[in-house]
């Protein structure tokens, strides 16, 4: 699908007004911008479940056992405590709904999020590229036409 | 000499309300297409949820945020309640989808007409 409106664009560009060819290429260079932008919002998603990852890891080893905590009651206030069932954990699944885990398939759900998240950033990566690709051939077009406008303008 | 110039002023006030709606049909476009959007996170989102549930077992515990507290709630019930939303979603986004096809449908004829108004104002 990606490669036949391509063609299209590319046939249909050089019968295009300069207007038209610079609406194109703002539309090209939002929607750069925008993808561009969510490509940046998936990799820090990304890196927000590999630190939680991390984390499960670090609390669920048996040494943390018994340990004495404070817990925050308020950003201000800490009452003490001790860890219990370290390998027992809440995630947060989405809309609003929590499901309790073992620490075991706590780090599969988070592998599995990371994973879905890497496969959406290549797909995001080739969108990306076949835009800058489209966005690259209206602004030859555009430059070819520039040209050819002001060499016609002196005579 | 009077009679043309009546029309033109009576085609130009046409062409200024008729654009006063256009904007507004414009403003509506943006603000469907949005309402579009969000449809599609929830969808997306009740979707990972409802994915979730199937991998779970039917004795896991699942627990709901209802305002500060977790309430417990069993894994029937909850599917349940993420398959009905995941139904209103898809409802509501089917009537965004008319929504925003008809609103293309008035913002397409709308430009034609002022299209053919401005011909008109410019050819006299």
């Amino acid at each position: 699908m990606p490669a036949s409106p391509q063609q299209r664009t590319t046939v249909d560009l050089k019968a295009l007004s300069l207007q038209q060819l610079a609406e194109i290429k703002q539309q090209l260079d939002q929607e750069i911008e925008h993808l561009s932008e969510s490509f940046q919002k998936l990799r820090q998603a990304q890196a927000k479940f590999e630190e939680c990852i991390v984390t499960v890891k670090k609390t669920s080893d048996s040494a943390n056992e018994g340990k004495d905590i404070l817990v925050p009651l308020t950003s201000s206030l800490y009452i003490p405590g001790k860890t219990t069932e370290i390998d027992t954990f809440m995630v947060d699944v989405g809309t609003g709904y929590y499901v309790e885990k073992d620490s075991k398939s706590t780090i599969l759900f988070f592998t599995n999020k990371v994973n879905t998240l890497k496969k959406n950033l290549i797909d995001l990566e080739t969108v990306v590229q076949g835009k800058s690709q489209n966005l690259r051939a209206v602004e030859e077009i555009l430059q070819e036409k520039m040209q050819a406008n002001q060499a016609n303008a002196p005579q | 000499m009077s009679a043309p110039s009546t029309d033109l002023t009576q085609e130009k006030q046409r062409f200024e309300l008729l654009s006063q709606e256009f904007e507004n049909s414009q403003k509506d476009y943006s603000k469907f297409i949005a309402a579009r959007q969000q449809l599609e996170a929830q969808l997306q989102e009740n979707k990972i949820v409802q994915d979730e549930f199937a991998l779970l077992k039917s004795d896991a515990k699942i627990y709901k945020l209802t305002g500060p507290v977790l309430l417990p709630q069993d894994k029937a019930e909850a599917t349940l309640n993420v398959d009905k939303r995941l139904e209103f979603i898809r409802g509501e986004i089917k009537r965004a989808e008319t929504q925003i096809a008809d609103c293309q449908k008035s913002l397409e004829s709308k430009r034609e007409e002022l299209l053919t108004l401005r011909m008109k104002i410019q050819g006299v």
